[in-house]
């Protein structure tokens, strides 16, 4: 078993007090693996941010807890980037020196080429003030910060939210290169699926504060069938999703064990599994082994 | 000169301006705070000097007019009619310079309260505000180190300013040709300005400051919150405390009793049954309680005399700093819980 970069026993956070608060996460256990280029997707309001949060050690959880790169976030700050959904920079800084701050809030690890590629990329002027920039601009400037500390694991919420099309593939191919030249761990969060699909090969589906799929990409296609036929019983195999036109029923299921002839089968492409689940809130979760967050032998003697 | 070669400059060859690689920097949040407010950090050396070039103005043109004016033969006292506007001119710029000092006191009064605003604000809700602590505390820097040295630079500058403003203000004050409006070492205006207090005020504005801009998170709320703390402890202090923080002395007499440069916190007549009534209760003498067999009044004075002026600053400086360290005790709490 490969160590963890972000693993996840039981996490909660909640906003507000005890008895008028609302859980922005609530038991969330889980694991990703070093090395993963893991997406976290979910509609807004799952989750996503308060987790990358409390990963990056900005907010401490209510309960439960979460470990980055094996120890508590804090003590693991060196060696995690964050980029925060707003971009936050100092707007009286030039470009300039804020990636000079970078280098002196991060002695010994600033890797200054890096950080002054991802800017020369765009049409930046290095010294105009970051409050003059564009959003996307601003993008550029903070992905250069976090690259440029060459962290161990970077989290990114809603990085390319700003950027054209462009900008974005430009940054992703920058992002992916380094990722696997260093092997960085990335989390990278999103509501827009499309932008993730083709470059992470991890995934974490989150929805009302709970994980509700977790595993290598490939694994949790292969876990899920789209079988259509005559209406009739799905016998041992796990329904997600299910749907009845006339006689005829389509269904997105978890086979256990082989299915019925008189199935019509076919694999699911990624979208139509993640809506499918978006729109059956009561389909248990399903994470892969790689994903689980405690191990296999401690849940048994919990369960007995 | 060798011939030009298309190698590339090594690191740290001084010719080719790249510079060494520069080793790991423990001041860099401090560095990072400098630039961030450098604007502020240059602008109060700035009005420091305006201040005291003003001041010194005032003061020399004052000396001036009052070594002309000892030459001239007239008096204050008993003025005749050709010394009337010699005398009026004289008076009016003593009263000048009284205002000035009166201003310098007032400002060493406020400025603690304003730094305390700053910090609370600019320095500290402002980054809550709008989110850059995220920025910040995702470096390499922890949370604690980030509050540390965004405290280390105001903290500096307003020592060594106010410090400076001090010992200016305590200048001015002493050589300012005597007569008839002295700043004395009690007046509101003054006794703070004399000594350390206002350093220790601008220590405790900045702790609270950052314990109030943690908590407030809000960069305008923060700002009235922190003047309102400071502003509170100067005016408790000013109004009411002061005069208790050292015993007084106690004259009692059949003449009142006068000592130069003395503060008279209370005085009043004492009744024969021994009990302490003021003036206004007593007068008329006739009248009880203070009515008595003959003899006259005995008159109380209960007063500081000039020797209590560090005594009661150093007791005032040390409870203000205490409250200061009980704020940044606090401060550095709330930033410690996120390691």
């Amino acid at each position: 078993m490969t160590s963890s970069a972000i693993e996840a026993t039981g996490l909660g956070q909640r906003y507000g007090t005890r008895w008028k608060g609302r859980w922005a996460l609530r038991g969330c256990s889980f694991r990703i693996p070093t090395g993963r280029v893991c997406a976290l997707v979910g509609p807004n309001g799952a989750g996503k941010s308060t987790l990358l949060a409390q990963a990056a050690g900005l907010l401490l959880p209510t309960e439960g807890s979460v470990r980055t790169l094996g120890a508590v976030p804090s003590a693991a700050r060196e060696r995690i980037a964050y980029v925060a959904q707003e971009k936050p920079l100092y707007p009286r800084l030039t470009v300039d020196e804020t990636l000079r701050m970078g280098h002196t809030l991060n002695p010994g690890r600033w890797d200054a080429a890096t950080a002054e590629r991802i800017v020369e990329g765009g049409t930046l002027d290095r010294g105009a003030r970051i409050r003059t920039l564009s959003g996307g601009q601003r993008t550029r400037v903070a992905l250069a910060l976090a690259l440029g500390k060459r962290p161990e694991l970077l989290l990114l919420d809603e990085p390319m939210a700003d950027l054209d099309p462009l900008a974005r593939h430009q940054l992703m191919g920058i992002l992916l290169g380094g990722a696997a030249e260093h092997g960085t761990t990335v989390l990278i969060s999103s509501h827009i699926l499309a932008e993730l699909e083709n470059a992470c090969d991890y995934l974490l589906l989150m929805d009302g504060g709970r994980v509700r799929l977790g595993g290598e990409v490939d694994d949790i296609l292969t876990a899920h069938t789209v079988v259509t036929g005559p209406a009739g019983d799905l016998g041992p195999h796990t329904v997600v999703e299910s749907r009845t036109t006339g006689r005829q029923l389509t269904a997105l299921v978890r086979p256990d064990g082989p299915l019925d002839d008189t199935w019509q089968t076919h694999a699911p492409s990624l979208e139509e599994l993640l809506l499918s689940h978006l729109r059956s809130p009561d389909a248990p979760p399903l994470l892969t082994p790689s994903a689980e967050a405690e191990p296999a032998a401690l849940r048994k003697a919990v369960s007995a | 000169m060798s011939a030009p070669t298309l190698r590339p400059p090594a690191p740290g060859d001084p010719a080719s301006g790249n510079p060494a690689p520069r080793p790991p920097a423990p001041r860099g949040p401090v560095l990072v705070t400098v630039r961030l407010h450098r604007l502020t950090l240059w602008a109060l050396p700035a009005l420091l000097v305006l201040a005291a070039a003003l001041m010194f103005y005032q003061w020399r043109h004052t000396a001036a007019v009052a070594a002309d004016f000892a030459g001239t033969g007239c008096s204050v006292e008993r003025t005749t009619q050709e010394c009337g506007d010699t005398v009026r001119y004289f008076v009016d710029s003593l009263f000048d310079l009284r205002r000035y000092l009166n201003y310098a006191g007032l400002a060493l009064l406020v400025l603690p309260g304003l730094v305390g605003a700053f910090v609370a604000g600019p320095v500290i809700a402002r980054e809550l505000e709008s989110g850059t602590y995220k920025l910040a505390w995702t470096q390499s820097v922890s949370p604690a180190r980030w509050l540390a040295a965004r405290l280390a630079v105001p903290t500096l500058w307003a020592v060594a300013l106010l410090s400076v403003a001090v010992v200016l203000f305590r200048w001015a004050q002493a050589t300012a040709p005597a007569g008839l409006y002295p700043l004395n070492w009690y007046d509101r205006l003054g006794f703070t300005g004399l000594g350390p207090l206002p350093v220790a005020y601008a220590l405790f504005g900045i702790a609270v400051g950052a314990l109030i801009g943690l908590l407030a998170r809000r960069t305008v709320v923060a700002m009235s919150l922190a003047l309102l703390a400071v502003g509170s402890v100067l005016a408790l202090f000013n109004q009411y405390l002061r005069s208790r923080l050292w015993p007084t002395v106690t004259a009692e007499g059949k003449q009142q009793y006068f000592e130069e440069n003395a503060w008279v916190v209370q005085q009043g007549a004492v009744t024969p049954s021994g009990r302490r009534a003021s003036y206004g209760e007593c007068l008329p003498i006739d009248l009880s309680p203070c009515a008595d067999a003959g003899g006259g009044l005995t008159h109380f004075v209960d007063y500081h005399p000039a020797a209590h002026f560090w005594p009661l600053q150093l007791v005032e400086t040390g409870i203000v700093l205490a409250l200061a360290a009980v704020a940044a005790f606090a401060a550095f709490r709330i930033v410690r819980r996120l390691g």
